[in-house]
Order: structure tokens, then C-alpha cells, then sequence
């Protein structure tokens, strides 16, 4: 509980209005997207760099540890709230500061959601790559603390390729600018690359400079469907052996184009093992003839049925039940446990092998949606929070992945992030060595853990 | 006081639908409320995720609480975006039916509710408001605005639309009769739009039957969990249209209680249900009636040189799924330009009792409505909800715009001069 006299100073920074220390607003912002909860004692809204800094130096002084928070929609505890901390959320720094498609940027305060800075793009004909599935809600803010993906990045990269430029609020309070609007700045060292991603752990980044693109000229959406999941598998791995760069190549299992549908309504069939959505874009003149060996690939896989979207309107409502499809699960069970693993592309056969193994393994349903041009997965299992003998199987569950990911040579994730949820199995990726690295990172930008502490790494505060 | 952790059976009847939320947050941005104020309490999820809390015992029922449930709009907006299928805006219902079972209603909710349903005492509020607002409040230079609400452009009718016309309204040559239910707004606010209903469909040979006991849908009454009270009258409506085959309301909200919510509110009545199921099946909002039963001659309307475009009431849209008859009527009068709003289907501010109790959150949404209907370049803006066409009227004008916002029927009114 924060003290009368802490809450009168906050207010004092931020006004009445932009803080919460009722019970309700305390539960409200005591979680994320994830099955963790935690209340924090306050929760304050910035509405300027100089609110930001005012905050972060008034909290130092008074003890507080600090979250760093925007949409909360994160799927790894990254903003979920630690014991005694105070929230500093930026979901109401919204402005677009400048949009410049002479120099390919836009400069937005971060607590502007992903969606909502496409829309204002779209005006110029220009968009922001990184979308992840949640770019409907989630802040630019969280995508660069999470270093998000999305469906583009096959093509187009993640978060950290369109971040040119960072004001941030340091944990002792001081405000830095990183990077800027050059499209080249050859910086030693790189503090834009290494704070993005970051989780807010080494600052809380207040502006942003982004990269933006022209839209592009044309675009194929493409679905492909399979009555095995194998199958599917096959016509990844020889998409990408051919060469061939679609800006998305997604995969969703049986399970999943199941319960997508029953959200989209889109007439999928049910019984289907698996789908591709596979997406070219570019110049007119070069389209069609990539379908033309897409679908090549595809029938050399035993596909079912191969499509090519009509209109941009049937290509959006597949979207939709792609961008969808998580929340979607809880018509089948109420809890899922999703993993964000990832390897080598060409191993992805192995990889579904695997989670199909795990799945029997444990007795759990899982569904399998990928990034599959990444070799990036989601394995959603799915399970009941009340049920705790199904949960101790869903932590097995959750180590075999990771350990099966690791053993192809890859990664336990691909941009969830580690946050909470995967500190725990840190070890099983990284050197003893590599993880002191990690802390010595932290703790020269926050020695005392201030902010957003026992996140990715925890260090021993050195108060 | 706050009360801890006290279970109900209200709550417990959706508890399995609670568990059905996984946070994945994707309902923020359908939540008009959150994406102004921008304050996860304020938000679908944050609402289902308290709720779930006070069901299970963790949270107490306190202001907070209170605030969070009640600055829920009912838009159903999150219905639609939520990939799970979570309803949330029926999670809200039974929190505030558990509110108002548990703590009672607050006075001033409860003066109200009980006055809009009691024909007599609503019919002294409305002339005191009346009176009050060209006596007092108008005189009152500078007075123009109650919290965002447009206080001197609001219309009161002097004598109420039921009380101006007979019973039975006959066409020329009648094919056919409807009943009309007419709803509060139009009865002591929009009685212009009340006759041009009457004139529409007598104009396509139409008999109109306005049964003069009709009482208030309940929708303020559900709204707020005073289920008893929306049955009571809910009972007494269902029975006075009971002769007629086909019942024509002019108001979204009005239409969605009684062709859906009564559903829902009889739900625990089985030997009542098929009566219930009956009254729900022969309830047409105006422009569908218009639309597939009487099918209009656009060749009998004068030439109309207005852009025009059309805000869809939150009940419309989703509570009676209409969308489609208003734009196909509206594009059918000839030289009409129909232009689409943005955001045409998301609430414009007013919400009931929302725009009283969260001005100024009302006013901001208000607000966007404005300019998205500035963008349009639209000099007429068409709705088929009364309280919308107050809300959206009063919000220009307070602007200092001069468009004008009528309701369907009054355009089609006038389209046949």
C-alpha cells in the first residue's frame, strides 16, 4: 500500500487523474496475457517525457520498484507487476509526433498502439512492418520492449530492423536519446539495438523513431489446405529450399482451424490436417508467376486445395482468423500455455514431429500455429487453470519443447520474450557464463534492479 | 461500504463464462470507453477480469468496482472482436443484477428507472423538464450545456406522441395494420418522428394501431439489473400487442429489448417463453418493415439534393444486427449522395444513463463522432435511434455545427412531400 503522503507527491507529478490506487484499478492492472497475477500499489500515467522522468526519479527516492507497462497484452510476465511495485503505464502518451515519408520515418510517443499509427501510415501510403498478432491493441512501446515479430517478418524482420531512434528514461531518471532519423549511424556502442528487446528492463523508452515503408505495389494471398499437418510441414521446408521469400508463410493445425473458424465463420474445413496463409508481394509483374511455383510446391505436397484470395476482402477475413486465433482456443479450454520457440527453418519438419510427440506424450491437446517461413511456432496447449494435475503436465510440457527446440539448434523464443515465464529454463539455453553477461548488462544501466526487477535476470540489488 | 467477498448466484450462473476469458486484451481497441480513457478498469477485459474477481471471493464490491461496471456502454462492440467468444457485456448485466441485488440501486438510478416506467410519473418529469428548462434554464444566459447533454436544443414535446394521436391511424386504402411502439423518446421528444412513422406506413397503405397503455420497453430497468421491474412492464407489453400480427418500433434499443433482451429476461419462465418467443418474432425495427414488407416505390420520392450519411445505434447494429435496410433505403431516394461515416457503428457518447454519470468520457467519444461526421462533408446524418439523434444533434450544435440529424422515418417523411 502506498502511503497518503507518497500518493499526494505521484499526484503532484501526474494530476489526479492520471493515478489509480483504488483496489479495482489495482486487480486491473495485476496482470498480462498470461495466467500470472500480481497486484502492484499504484499505477501512474505519464503524459510527457517529463512526467516519465519526474516518475522514474521520484520512485527512485521513495523505493519503489517500477513496471514498465502499455496494452498489457504480453505473453511472458514482461509487464506483469512484481510485490510493492508501482506501474508506470504509457498507454495515454498517444501522439504521432511527425510522420516523414521523405525520410521513410514516423516519430510517435510510445504508448500509441500498433494499429492505430497503420491507419494514420495508410493516409500516405506507407506502412510500419512489425505486426504482431495483437497489433490491434498492443502499444508500440511493448512491441519494441518485446522486440515483436508478426506474420511480415519472414520478409520484412522484426521490430529491432525498424527502430532507428530511442528517447529513453533511464532507471536513475535521466533522459538519453539514442539513434535518430539517419538511415545509417554507425554508433559504438549500439544502445538503440541493445534496448530494443529489452523488456524494459534497462529503461523506459518514452519516443520512438521508426522505419516505415511504402505499401507495396501488389499482393497475393494465397491458402492452401492439407489433410495432414506433415504435409504442410513439407511444403515450408520446400518453399523455402526453392528460394523463394513470401512476406508470410503461416501455419495453423486442425485443432486451430477449428476453433478459428468458429470465431471468423470463414466455411474452413474442418477436417483438414493443416493450412498454409502464404502472402507475396511486390511489383504486379513478378506475382504471378511466384503463385505459379507456389502452388507447384504445394500440389508436390499433396495439397487439398489451393486458393488464390479474390479480393482484398477475403484476404482480410483470413487474416482476421489468423490474427485471431489464439483468444480463439478458449472455446476449447479455458487456459493455454503458448511458447513462442524457434528454429532453423529447414528443421521444421522435426520440429512438428516433435510437438505432435509431446502432445501424446502428456495427453494434452496442442495446437500448432507457426510462423513457418521463421521457423518460428506457437504450440498453444491447451488445459483447465483448476485442473492441477493437468498443469504439472503442461510445465512437462512446456520443458520438452523447449528442449526439443534447443536440440534442433534453436531457440526457446522468437519474440514473446522471456519476461517470468521462461527465466526458469534461462539455463537450459545459455552458458552460466553468457547468463553473468546478462546481469552485468542490467546492472550497469540499473544497478539497484529498480526497474522492472526479476525480469529475464535477476541480479542481487546491490541497494 | 464495501462488501467482501460474497457470493451470489447472479454471478455464479456465469462463472464458467468468466473462465472463457483469457486476457488475450484483443477487445481494448472494440471498446470505445477504454480507447478514450484509455484505463484498463474501463476496459472489456478489465470489467470481465473484476467481475471474475468478485465472483470469486478476492475482490470486495467498491467504488472502483462500481465505476468499472457501470461505465460499460452495452455497445457489445467487445462481443464482436472477442475470439473466444466471450459476451462481456452480459457478464456486465449480471454484475450490475448482482449489484442491485445485493447493495440496492443508488437513489438517484432508482428515482429514475422508476420513473421512466411508470407512464404517469414519466409523463410529470417530462413537462417539468419542460417547464424548468423554458423557465429557468433558458433564461439563464450562457446555459446551454448539463454535462455535455444539450440542454436548450433538446426537444420536449408538450403533450406526449401517444396523446396526440387516436389509437387507430388508418391509411387510404389499408392492405395491412402494425402495431407501432412507440418508446419513451419518440413519445416525449421526437413525437415529429412518431408521426412520420405513422405517415410512412400509411402512405404505403398501412393501418397503424398505437395502443395507448404501452408502457417503457425496460431497458433502462435491465440495464441497470432491475430485472423486476423490466418484467413487470415487459409482462403488460407482450399482452397489449398480443392481437396484432406485426409491431413496428422506431428506436434500436427499444426494438433490441423487445425482440432480444426479453428473451434473455424470460428465460427463467418456461411456461411464459413461447408467448415471449411470439411477441419477439412479429417485432420489426421501422426500416426493416419498410424494407421487406412493404417494399417502397422510390419513383413516389421527390428528388432529395442532400449528402447524406448514416451512424448506426449501438442496439441497431448489434443488439437487432440491422445495417444494411437503412443504407439500401437511404441510396434508393433519387439524387441522394450517401456517403459512409467512419466508425459509423460504434456508440456516439450517449449510452443511457452513461452520458449523465461519465460526461466527460461521453464527451470525448461525442467528440470523435463530431468530426468523424465533419469528414464526411454529410449535411444530414441519419440514425434509427431517438437517443442518438439527441446525442449527436446536441454534440454539434454545442460545436457550433450546423448539420442536422434526423431519424430514417423523418427523412422518408419528407422524401414524400
Amino acid at each position: 500500500m502506498l502511503t497518503q503522503a507518497v500518493i499526494k507527491d505521484l499526484t503532484a507529478i501526474v494530476g489526479s487523474k492520471n493515478i489509480i490506487t483504488n483496489q479495482a484499478g489495482l486487480a486491473a492492472y495485476g496482470y498480462d496475457a498470461t495466467l500470472m497475477s500480481q497486484r502492484p500499489v499504484g499505477i501512474v500515467f505519464p503524459r510527457s517525457t517529463e512526467d516519465a522522468s519526474a516518475l522514474v526519479k521520484y520512485a527512485n527516492r521513495a523505493g519503489l520498484v517500477m513496471v514498465p507497462r502499455g496494452a498489457g497484452t504480453n505473453l511472458s510476465g514482461g509487464s506483469l507487476p512484481v510485490e510493492n511495485s508501482l506501474v508506470i503505464c504509457v498507454s495515454r502518451m498517444t501522439r504521432i509526433l511527425e510522420i516523414d515519408p521523405k525520410n521513410f520515418t514516423a516519430t510517435v510517443e510510445v504508448g500509441l498502439v500498433n494499429f492505430d499509427l497503420q491507419e494514420e501510415l495508410e493516409k500516405h501510403g506507407y506502412y510500419y512492418p512489425p505486426d504482431p498478432a495483437s497489433y490491434k491493441a498492443s502499444t508500440l512501446g511493448g512491441n519494441i520492449a518485446e522486440c515483436s515479430g508478426g506474420p511480415r517478418c519472414f520478409k520484412y524482420g522484426v521490430t529491432r530492423d525498424y527502430i532507428l531512434g530511442l528517447e529513453v528514461v533511464l532507471p536513475s531518471g535521466k533522459v538519453i536519446e539514442v539513434g535518430g532519423k539517419n538511415f545509417k549511424s554507425e554508433f559504438r556502442y549500439d544502445l538503440t539495438r541493445l534496448l530494443v528487446g529489452s523488456e524494459g528492463t534497462l529503461g523506459l523508452v518514452t519516443k520512438a523513431i521508426l522505419r516505415i515503408l511504402p505499401k507495396p505495389f501488389a499482393k497475393r494471398t494465397m491458402l492452401a489446405i492439407y489433410n495432414k499437418v506433415e504435409d504442410a510441414s513439407l511444403t515450408v521446408a520446400d518453399i523455402v529450399a526453392a528460394g523463394i521469400i513470401p512476406t508470410t508463410l503461416e501455419m495453423m493445425d486442425n485443432l486451430l482451424i477449428n476453433t478459428a473458424d468458429e470465431h471468423v465463420k470463414l466455411g474452413l474445413p474442418r477436417d483438414a490436417g493443416a493450412l498454409l496463409i502464404i502472402e507475396v508481394d511486390g511489383y504486379e509483374v513478378d506475382l504471378d508467376n511466384q503463385v505459379r511455383l507456389i502452388e507447384e510446391l504445394c500440389n508436390k505436397a499433396d495439397v487439398r486445395s489451393f486458393k488464390v484470395a479474390t479480393s482484398q476482402a477475403e484476404a482480410d477475413q483470413l487474416w482476421l482468423a489468423r490474427r485471431t486465433v489464439i483468444g480463439s482456443v478458449g472455446r476449447r479450454r479455458p487456459s493455454y500455455s503458448l511458447q513462442d520457440v524457434t528454429i532453423p527453418r529447414s528443421t521444421f519438419p522435426q520440429m512438428v514431429d516433435a510437438i505432435l510427440a509431446c502432445s501424446r506424450r502428456y495427453d494434452l491437446p496442442i495446437g500448432i500455429l507457426a510462423h513457418a517461413g521463421d521457423g518460428n511456432f506457437h504450440p498453444l496447449v491447451l488445459f483447465d487453470e483448476r485442473d492441477a494435475d493437468e498443469v504439472v503436465r503442461v510445465h512437462k510440457a512446456e520443458v520438452d519443447l523447449i528442449r526439443d527446440a534447443l536440440a534442433l539448434g534453436g531457440t526457446m523464443s522468437g519474440e514473446h520474450g522471456i519476461g517470468v515465464l521462461k527465466k526458469e529454463y534461462l539455463d537450459l539455453e545459455f552458458t552460466d557464463v553468457a547468463i553473468e553477461a546478462f546481469r552485468k548488462v542490467k546492472r550497469s544501466f540499473d544497478p539497484t534492479a529498480m526497474l522492472n526487477r526479476g525480469k529475464i535476470v535477476d541480479i542481487a540489488a546491490e541497494g | 461500504m464495501a462488501k467482501e467477498g460474497k457470493k451470489s448466484s447472479t454471478l455464479d450462473e456465469v462463472i464458467k463464462e468468466l473462465y472463457l476469458c483469457n486476457k488475450c486484451g484483443f477487445c481494448q481497441t472494440a471498446c470505445k470507453v477504454y480507447k478514450t480513457d484509455l484505463n484498463e478498469s474501463f476496459s472489456a477485459r478489465g470489467r470481465v477480469q473484476l467481475i471474475k474477481g468478485v465472483a470469486e471471493g478476492r475482490l470486495p464490491v467498491d467504488e472502483g468496482f462500481r465505476d468499472a461496471v457501470n461505465s460499460c456502454l452495452l455497445c457489445q462492440e467487445c462481443a464482436v472482436a472477442c475470439p473466444s467468444g466471450v459476451k462481456p457485456h452480459e457478464l456486465v448485466l449480471a454484475a450490475r443484477r448482482y449489484m442491485q441485488q445485493t447493495e440496492g440501486l443508488p437513489l438517484d438510478k432508482k428515482i429514475i428507472l422508476g420513473t421512466l416506467a411508470d407512464p404517469f410519473r414519466r409523463k410529470v418529469a417530462f413537462s417539468t423538464a419542460r417547464f424548468l428548462r423554458n423557465n429557468v434554464s433558458n433564461r439563464i444566459e450562457g446555459f446551454n450545456e448539463l454535462k455535455g447533454i444539450d440542454v436548450r436544443g433538446m426537444p420536449i414535446d408538450k403533450v406526449g406522441f401517444i396523446d396526440q394521436v387516436p389509437e387507430l391511424n388508418k391509411a387510404q386504402a389499408s392492405k395491412g395494420r402494425v402495431g407501432f411502439f412507440v418508446g419513451c423518446f419518440i413519445n416525449h421528444s421526437l413525437a415529429k418522428t412518431g408521426h412520420a412513422i405513422v405517415k410512412v406506413l400509411n402512405k404505403n397503405a398501412i393501418d397503424v394501431v398505437v395502443p395507448k397503455k404501452q408502457l417503457c420497453c425496460g431497458t433502462p430497468q435491465n440495464a441497470y439489473g432491475d430485472f423486476e421491474l423490466a418484467k413487470k412492464n415487459a409482462r403488460k407489453n407482450i399482452r397489449l400487442f398480443k392481437d396484432l400480427d406485426a409491431v413496428v418500433t422506431g428506436c434500436g434499443s427499444c426494438g433490441a429489448m423487445l425482440k432480444k433482451e426479453y428473451l434473455h429476461l424470460f428465460a427463467d419462465e418456461p411456461e411464459f417463453l413461447p408467448e415471449v418467443e411470439a411477441f419477439a418474432q412479429k417485432i420489426f425495427d421501422f426500416s426493416a418493415y419498410v424494407m421487406h414488407e412493404i417494399k417502397l416505390d422510390p419513383e413516389k420520392f421527390k428528388v432529395f439534393n442532400h449528402k447524406v450519411t448514416y451512424h448506426d445505434g449501438c442496439h441497431m447494429a448489434r443488439g437487432l444486427k440491422i445495417t444494411k435496410e437503412p443504407r439500401e433505403i437511404l441510396k434508393s431516394i433519387p439524387r441522394i449522395e450517401y456517403v459512409e461515416l467512419r466508425e459509423a457503428d460504434r456508440c456516439c457518447g450517449a449510452a443511457g444513463l452513461f452520458q449523465s454519470y461519465f460526461y466527460e468520457i461521453a464527451k470525448d467519444i461525442s467528440r470523435q463522432k463530431v468530426q468523424n461526421i465533419e469528414n464526411t462533408g454529410a449535411d444530414i446524418i441519419v440514425t434509427g435511434c431517438p437517443a442518438c439523434v439527441h446525442r449527436i444533434q446536441g454534440s454539434l450544435r454545442l460545436a457550433g455545427k450546423e448539420q442536422k440529424v434526423v431519424h430514417l422515418a423523418d427523412l422518408l417523411a419528407e422524401a414524400y412531400q
